[in-house]
């Protein structure tokens, strides 16, 4: 691995100082969280920020906190690893912290963050699917002022988000849910671990407790687009319907329409979509079932 | 002979607390003193001719010690063909060939200066496919191919680009296709795969102008080969070269021949005698040091309505990339045994190694056999299937046992392959009912033979000493790879001295005081230095008990010797310690010294037309693996749920390490099968030279592994040991391969069995049924 060029490196203690570091400086600077995104970059993908500005000094910025409107909040130093074994986020939303349990491995799992994930808008990042399911939104800061943005509205393309390179992406709140919500993420990839998704799919809905309705029905894919992509013909397909097996198949076709997948060295384009179509199914089946018990439960269910 | 005290025995490695505590220090590591740094210029192009290199600004870039390139080392090598520029010559076969390199004061500074190094290439055709690259009409990747030095063995095939043109002929398969009542055929395919050794390659090397004495330090797994070929390279006399061997961070057969030693030989003579150290990166380490053949097999074979095999004809293309390095014996020695270990009255193979401008491919553990495997051995489940056979029962009907006259014409012994089926499948319960598989997926089970030759004839040399205390340093050839020789070779010394395994030393590889060795490779090993350390021991005990004879005033015949000490056979009681012996003989600072050695005595060579040979191999490896494996229908995404894998090892030295070997081979073996891949495009790039895309195994993708040790004697090795190195992952592939069409009822004849590659295949039995 390369040695990286100089930088001047800054480690501000508030976000205030943070910001006006960001203007004295001017562009070409960058945030630092976890830096299992950014180091890599520098070391071997040739990026080269004039400096860089590390966020872990600034307190209140991580951590998982229930808030009296029943929202959860996730500050976006929260790492991947806490998202993963949190007990709130594991009872209430089991697919969430499977998404993030299956970035990397526990210890890439324990620097990256999940404002990392989200800031570096890979197409394939395992963080974003499940939170827009849950319709999160982002609290951007920046020097002129906060502003808080649907996640699903977030990512403008690979790499690219709404942001602009002086703001820094503070929290993640999911807004309160019914009690009927299930969900599910899937990532496939050919290996079991430290692997890129293919294809990522986090859908959830509510179902009815008698009648089996699914309702609010929220389908997002994941590595087969520039950005997280909604596929809303077959939430539609789904909407107020009874879930059987034929129709998730149905819905799974209908997902795997709406993709734009690419052909690259891991994959053909083709091969994706078909993905996309198998595993949407076996997500809505899968959240009806119920969170699986165990990560070995999980592993026989994806596949 | 007495009961045996440490040979056979599960020792604990002798290396495991320095390497778990990562103390070891490998060739990667090593940081001499006034070291300078080299980098390498590699080539951008996958065949191109050299107009011009500019090194001025290079040379003039401040820190910059050295800057060569063909024109300061005008040497080629290669172990059969000399082919190989230590620099490109004229022109690049390959992307990732090296072109220039540069020594410095620190890294930055060579990386800095090799970017200023300008080449201009004029483009030549590229070949990529080893079948398109030998058709009539295309260039020569090498013009002057005639003009090479080479091996005599080496037959230059009539068609463009064939380095070597291996023909087996046996009966005449025109007749056996005739008398045949099934006759399948089929195309199979094996991608380019690579060792991912732990440690990168590198190498040191420092040249004395007043002893004009060449020093080199690298982890090469044949340093005595690596002498032989900078020695013929160079010109200059073998004495004035000196390899020193640190420790080797895993090699597969990546570290033999030359990689980047003669990167750092052309620098070190234009240092003013300061070591330098060349080290590739992982993305240069796939590019620029040495792959695994890609191979396309065409299989024939016929067999009769009861199972006799009748004929079989294969035609293999293994795609060399842009130099021989090994392929031509690459191709040799797994062409040969490609029909499978099975009496065929009518066999024909034509092995071609073919040039293409891709990374080097040359040995890597299995040395050809995996590729013939994996279409031997699933074409011999697809015959059963057509007669309605069980495939083990057509196995047994045709495999070699003891007495078997081989296709190649010599007569087998010590054959453990039956053992090997047998235990292998009952161990997955063969022939059982799986348990239910969920809904969508499918189960199966599948297993695939083998046999392995080992390189011959060969010969392994080794020292024994024995010093005042009682001590033992053991002087062998055999590097440790990761593999285990030194606890394998410790335990040879300790048992033919009695004296415990921690009185046992080995010492450090160095070619200046360490007998000859052929190489670590091709599990040669533990037979042969196993022997020739074996030999040393006795001849050291036999001088110690000679010494002993007036010290203890009886005749050698009266003396007795056991738990490392000579004694009188009828007084017991009357005993010296072997240290004792020693300090009484030659005063305290004395050594005895034993010498042995081991050559396999071949019998006829290799008939080039026929290639048939009487004594092929020392001693034959034999196996068998057996899977169960689930299979995903909607995705074509394949689990191996458990694997067990019975080798014939002839007497098992350390059961715990013959375990080790067999789990590492399968778990490689399986990364073969599911997952690696090197992929290169049409212009030659790699297009995943890094492990993000590159897919090795996890322990998560390991499944419950079963090893078996077969122990059926092999009477020449040492206590009647072969060799286990490389087939552990030589029938993996096609075992896993039978499998999933056990499940699925669909196969896939290329590898890997990627979710994708699986996938279509069903998708397409899918629509045919339709
Ligand atoms: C071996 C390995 C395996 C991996 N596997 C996976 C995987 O399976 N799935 C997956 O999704 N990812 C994976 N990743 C990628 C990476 O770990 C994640 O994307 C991670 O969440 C990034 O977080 P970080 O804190 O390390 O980000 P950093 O590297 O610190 O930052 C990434 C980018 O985001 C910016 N940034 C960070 N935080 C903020 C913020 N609060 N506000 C504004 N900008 C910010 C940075 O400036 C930088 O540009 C893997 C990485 C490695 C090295």
């Amino acid at each position: 691995m390369k040695r990286t060029e100089p930088f001047e490196f800054y480690q501000p203690a508030s976000l205030q100082e943070a910001s006006r570091l960001l203007k004295e400086n001017g562009p070409g600077g960058r945030f630092l969280a976890g830096g299992t995104d950014l180091v890599i970059a520098m070391k071997e993908k040739g990026l080269v920020p004039k400096y860089i500005v590390d966020l872990k000094r600034i307190s209140g910025l991580s951590g998982i906190r229930e808030q009296s409107d029943g929202s959860i909040t996730i500050g976006a130093l929260t790492t991947m690893r806490e998202i993963e074994t949190s007990p709130l986020i594991t009872k209430k939303y089991s697919f969430l912290s499977q998404s993030a349990a299956e970035v990397g491995s526990i210890q890439i799992r324990n620097r990256a963050t999940v404002g990392g994930n989200m800031a570096n808008a890979t197409p394939s990042a395992d963080g974003a699917p499940a939170l827009i399911v849950l319709n999160a939104t982002a609290k951007i800061v920046g020097a002129n002022g906060d502003r808080t943005v649907p996640l699903e509205e977030f990512f403008r393309g690979p790499g690219q988000t709404v942001m602009t390179s002086d703001e820094i992406l503070i929290e993640l709140t999911i807004p309160k849910t019914g009690p009927r919500l299930v969900g599910e993420y899937i990532k496939f990839s050919p290996r079991e671990m430290m692997d890129l998704a293919y294809v990522g799919v986090a859908v959830a809905y509510n179902l009815g407790a008698s009648d089996k309705k699914c309702e609010g029905v929220r389908i997002v894919l994941g590595a087969v687009a520039p950005t997280p992509l909604r596929a809303k013909r077959a939430e539609a397909a789904l909407e107020g319907q009874t879930l059987t097996e034929t129709l998730a198949e149905k819905v799974g076709q209908i997902a795997a329409e709406e993709a734009k997948p690419i052909s690259d060295v891991r994959s053909s384009a083709d091969y994706r979509r078909a993905m996309v179509g198998a595993m949407t199914k076996r997500a809505l089946l899968n959240a009806a079932a119920g969170p699986a018990k165990s990560w070995v439960e999980r592993r026989e269910r994806r596949y | 002979m007495s009961e045996l005290t440490a040979v056979g025995k599960p020792i604990q490695r002798v290396d495991a607390e320095e390497k778990i505590t990562g103390q070891a220090v490998y060739g990667y590591d090593l940081v001499l003193p006034d070291m300078l740094y080299g980098k390498t210029l590699f080539s951008p192009k996958a065949h191109a001719r050299i107009k011009r290199i500019n090194t001025e600004k290079a040379k003039a870039y401040p820190g910059v010690v050295a800057v060569v390139t063909a024109e300061d080392a005008p040497w080629t090598h290669g172990e059969t063909v000399k082919d190989k520029p230590f620099l490109a010559q004229g022109k690049v076969r390959c992307i990732g060939e090296p072109v220039a390199a540069v020594a410095a004061e620190d890294e930055d500074t060579a990386e800095a200066a090799v970017k200023l190094i300008e080449v201009e290439y004029e483009d030549l055709p590229v070949y990529t496919d080893p079948e398109e690259a030998c058709k009539p009409g295309c260039v020569e990747i090498h013009e002057d191919f005639g003009k090479y030095r080479k091996a005599d063995f080496i037959v230059k095939g009539a068609a463009p680009n064939v380095a070597e043109h291996f023909k087996l002929r046996t009966g005449d398969v025109d007749i056996g296709f005739k008398q045949s009542d099934v006759i399948v055929e089929e195309r199979y395919f094996v991608p380019i795969i690579q060792h991912a050794a732990m440690e990168p390659h590198s190498a040191h090397a420092q040249f004395d102008k007043e002893s004009g004495r060449l020093t080199i330090w690298v982890a090469n797994d044949a340093p005595f080969r690596a002498l032989h070929e900078i020695t013929e390279a160079l010109g200059m006399p073998k004495e004035k070269i000196r390899f020193i061997n640190p420790l080797q961070g895993g090699g597969f057969g990546s570290k033999g021949g030359l990689k980047v030693e003669p990167i750092a030989v052309a620098l070190a003579f234009h240092t003013n005698g300061r070591p330098v150290r060349v080290k590739f990166n992982r993305e240069e380490t796939f590019i620029s040091t040495l792959t695994r053949h890609e191979a396309v097999v065409y299989s024939k074979t016929g067999v009769k309505k009861d199972g006799t095999l009748m004929a079989r004809a294969m035609t293999i293309y293994w795609g060399a990339g842009a130099y021989a390095e090994k392929s031509p014996t690459v191709c040799i020695r797994g062409s040969l045994p490609a029909p499978g270990p099975y009496r065929i009255p009518h066999v024909k193979v034509d092995g071609y190694a073919v040039y293409t401008n891709k990374p080097v491919a040359g040995s890597y553990r299995g040395y050809g056999i995996p590729q013939g495997a994996w279409a031997g051995e699933q074409q011999m489940d697809e015959i059963a299937k057509r007669l309605g056979m069980d495939p083990i029962a057509i196995r047994m009907k045709n495999m070699f046992v003891e007495g078997d006259i081989s296709y190649w014409g010599e007569q087998l012994h010590a054959v453990g392959l039956k053992e090997t089926l047998v235990k292998a499948t009952e161990a997955i319960d063969w022939g059982k009912p799986t348990k239910t598989a969920k809904p969508g997926v499918k189960i199966g089970k599948g297993f695939a033979c083998i046999q392995k030759p080992t390189r011959s004839p060969t010969t392994s040399a080794a020292g024994v000493l024995v010093n005042a205390k009682g001590e033992v340093t053991v002087l062998a050839g055999t590097v440790e790879i990761g593999q285990g020789c030194n606890t394998i070779l410790s335990q040879v010394a300790a048992e033919e001295l009695k004296v415990p395994l921690e009185r046992v030393h080995m010492h450090q590889l160095d070619t200046d005081v360490i007998p000859f060795d052929a190489s670590t490779t091709s599990s040669r090993s533990t037979y042969h230095m196993g022997n020739a350390v074996r030999r040393a021991s006795i001849h050291a005990r036999e001088q110690i008990m000679e010494a002993a004879g007036p010290m203890l005033e009886a005749k050698v015949q009266d003396l007795g010797y056991a738990d490392g000490k000579v004694f009188l056979k009828d007084q017991p009681q009357q005993a010296l310690p072997i240290g004792e012996v020693v300090r009484r003989k030659l005063g305290i600072h004395g050594k005895v010294r034993g010498d042995g050695s081991y050559t396999y005595e071949i019998g006829k060579d290799l008939d080039l037309e026929t290639g048939h040979s009487d004594h092929a191999s020392a001693f034959y490896m034999y196996a068998t693996q057996a899977a169960e494996v689930e299979v995903d229908e909607e995705s074509g995404r394949v689990r191996v749920l458990r694997m067990s894998a019975a080798h014939d090892v002839g007497k098992a030295i350390n059961p715990l390490n013959c375990v080790a070997q067999i789990e590492g081979g399968v778990v490689m073996g399986i990364g073969s099968a599911l997952h690696e891949e090197l992929v290169i495009d049409n212009t030659g790039k790699v297009r995943n030279p890094s492990f993000l895309d590159y897919h090795l195994v996890t322990s998560l993708d390991t499944p419950e592994l079963i090893p078996i040790v077969v122990e059926c004697p092999e009477p020449e090795g040492p206590y009647g040991a072969k060799g286990l190195g490389e087939p552990g992952l030589a029938p993996t592939p096609a075992a896993i391969g039978n499998a999933v069409t056990d499940a699925v009822g669909v196969r896939v004849y290329d590898l890997p069995l990627k979710p994708e590659n699986v996938y279509w295949a069903i998708r397409k039995k899918k629509k045919d049924a339709a």
